[in-house]
């Protein structure tokens, strides 16, 4: 027993210095080889560059239209003739640009657009703030049927709604007040002479929808905020009620500032979803109504399109205009994007 | 039995002094906080969608001074509906495509989730640019790589440069590798063949419509425990067994989800061939209007069904880690 406690280290040293020896002794490029060429390695460097090249392809996919698009916008009339020509323009021009902005009213469409957008997305982000944490942290009668109702709005395609909302907001009169007041109740008040407003053409019908979370894709926003309130621990708030805050302060003071990178998140989606869309603008706003986004895509007149490869020009002139409305877009998506990641992160979406 | 009864009694009596309980409180609260989307809802929604039910039943008739008279005319736009041959071939049409795009969108964003959601060189930048399309290829711009892909298709000038329709970057990928050529040579069936070949085609147009879906798969992925992972290794499972045994089970709650959110997203974008059929006879003079409303009600029981048949076989299989 004592003979072999005292040998134990020995043994131990020895098989140490054993490895040592033979480390030194093999050469360096069979030791390169043992560490690099086995199985291990190899399939590492395998996976890793067939993940590296499938995602630089993708990205490749995501990005060239793009850069195609930024080319052909410098691109002259000869450009579009000239053969040789491929992506890098020979005659470069800024004349497009000039166009859309001084023809087509770019900079009035630009500042209509970032209140329009800008308010909507503001609204939008509140509201469905508010109903996604009523849904998701209170326990009330009726709580999943009603948002089976929020699912609903979001599987109606708007195309259903088009005429209706068009008269909604044509003729709009909740409940028939207007229609009781101006039959007779208080007829000399001029705004009640007409027994429904008028809502078109300005920015209230979408101000409406956003105010009552039924805008384009609200459901989907009150969707993942209410995933993300059901992730905070209850006892956050339950704390908060103890030491005394009541419920709106504690969402005030304690739930909204948790959830700043999901809320940038949506307002990120409201607010250039709200920028891009053509469906609400071309319901509620008609050819006299203030210039948006959607009215600056045409060819200016300015720019002569009937030569050679015309229908090359004109698209390379709408893609301008295209590039043209997303250009704020990319500066919000640039200092917005590692929020969306972490907001998505923190939410752990479940079923 | 009787004590319990005279508890309980005593436990309304303070109740009642003391005014509402918490937890009546809280559902007060509750009701408060929904309160924008419950009054929207019955305010202008609800007659939103009676007035869209009750205009597909009417004939729509402009009065010259302004306004507006309806006619019934019973289940006629329905009738012509069904019987107009352009939107049943429109309607076969976007639903066989859907059923192809679907799954395909669904593993693709699956597929790209899980490698944005291994450490690597770049990942930061990769995921920043594989979210571009959900901001910046929605709505307007859609519409214009739509119209500039129609103009190419139907002027198929000897093109000095690609104009930047999508199509055409996923188009030279797809010949320079000749993919169709491959398959065809290989024993897999053509329908495969044809399935994977449209697929790389329509490369663009799938990566623009998993942008949200990335997005859920990410964050499902990020929400499963490394313990889990950590403890597959040290009994010995290869990453293959890992994936199908726990990835896929923890994360299938993101599959219904992202199916049905898929589904809805693709059945109701504006690029799709229905949606834009609707919107073609909306704009018609005359009865359009009235017309693409009764479309758009006949096509929405169609998606209610496929959605609730998908999320039927969807939620029989899927896995809740625990149930609270």
């Amino acid at each position: 027993m004592t003979n072999q406690a005292t040998n134990a280290p020995k043994i131990k040293k020895e098989s140490k210095n054993k490895i040592k020896v033979e480390f030194d002794r093999t050469p360096l490029l069979e030791r390169l080889k043992a560490k690099f060429l086995n199985m291990y390695t190899v399939k590492n460097i395998v996976w890793f560059l067939f993940r590296f090249l499938l995602l630089l392809g993708v990205a490749y996919v995501i990005l060239f239209p793009f850069y195609s698009k930024i080319a052909s916008s410098f691109m002259s009339a000869q450009d579009f003739v000239d053969v040789t020509v491929r992506l890098i323009p020979k005659y470069p021009t800024l004349d497009t640009y000039k166009a859309i902005i001084v023809e087509n009213g770019y900079l009035s469409a630009l500042l209509n657009t970032v209140l329009l957008a800008g308010s909507c997305a503001l609204i939008q982000t509140f509201v469905c703030c508010l109903i996604a944490y009523g849904f998701a942290k209170f326990k009330f009668k009726f709580n999943s049927a009603l948002f089976l109702l929020v699912v609903f709005t979001m599987v109606v395609p708007h195309s259903t709604l088009k005429l209706s909302m068009f008269m909604e907001f044509r003729y709009f009169d909740i409940l028939g007040i207007m229609n009781f007041l101006g039959g007779g109740v208080v007829d000399k008040i001029a705004i009640f002479e007409d027994t429904s407003m008028n809502l078109l053409n300005s920015y209230w019908p979408l101000w409406i929808l956003s105010a009552t979370g039924l805008a384009f894709k609200n459901g989907l926003y009150i969707f993942l905020l209410r995933q993300f309130f059901k992730g905070v621990p209850d006892e956050l708030e339950e704390s908060a009620y103890v030491d005394g805050a009541g419920v709106l302060r504690t969402f005030v003071q304690i739930i909204l500032p948790l959830s700043v990178p999901m809320l940038i998140t949506v307002f990120m989606f409201a607010f250039s979803w709200q920028w891009t869309d053509n469906f609400y603008t071309e319901t509620f706003f008609t050819t006299t109504g203030p210039t948006l986004m959607p009215d600056i895509v045409a060819i200016p007149t300015g720019l002569n399109v009937t030569g050679a490869a015309s229908s090359l020009y004109t698209a390379a002139i709408t893609n301008t205009c295209g590039l043209m409305i997303i250009l704020p877009l990319v500066l919000i998506y640039a200092f917005a994007q590692k929020y969306i990641v972490q907001g998505i992160e923190r939410s752990g979406i479940t079923g | 039995m009787l004590r319990k009864k005279s508890d309980k009694e005593l436990g309304v009596v303070k109740k009642k002094s003391k005014g509402a309980s918490l937890q009546a409180k809280k559902s007060k609260a509750g009701w408060f906080f929904i309160a924008p989307f419950l009054l929207g809802f019955i305010l202008i929604y609800l007659p939103i969608i009676a007035d869209s039910i009750k205009y597909s039943f009417h004939e729509i008739k402009v009065i010259s001074g302004g306004g507006y008279d309806l006619i019934w005319v019973g289940l006629a736009n329905y009738k012509t509906a069904l019987f107009s041959e352009e939107y049943i071939t429109a309607l076969t049409n976007g639903i066989t495509s859907l059923i192809v795009d679907i799954p395909t969108i669904l593993l693709f964003s699956l597929f790209i989730a899980i490698l944005l959601n291994q450490k690597m060189i770049g990942r930061a930048a990769f995921r920043a640019i594989f979210f571009i399309p959900v901001i910046l290829s929605t709505g307007l711009i859609a519409d214009i790589d739509a119209g500039n892909a129609l103009t190419n298709m139907m002027g198929q000038e000897g093109g000095a440069i690609d104009t930047g329709a999508g199509t055409n970057a996923a188009a030279e990928i797809v010949s320079a590798a000749d993919l169709q050529n491959l398959f065809n040579n290989m024993i897999v069936g053509s329908e495969l063949a044809t399935y994977v070949t449209d697929m790389v085609n329509n490369i663009f147009d799938i990566v623009n419509r998993s942008g949200v879906q990335m997005l859920i798969f990410l964050s499902g992925l990020q929400g499963i425990s490394p313990a889990i992972y950590e403890s597959c290794q040290i009994e010995g499972a290869s990453a293959w067994e890992t994936f199908w045994k726990i990835t896929l089970p923890m994360i299938s709650p993101m599959i219904l989800v992202n199916a049905v959110y898929t589904i809805i997203d693709s059945f109701t974008s504006e690029s799709n061939e229905v949606m834009n059929y609707i919107a073609e006879v909306y704009a018609t003079p005359g009865s359009g209007n009235v017309l693409s409303s009764a479309m758009s009600w006949m096509y929405f029981l169609i998606v209610i069904l496929i959605v609730a048949i998908v999320a039927g076989i969807f939620s029989s299989v899927v896995f809740y880690q625990r149930r609270d």
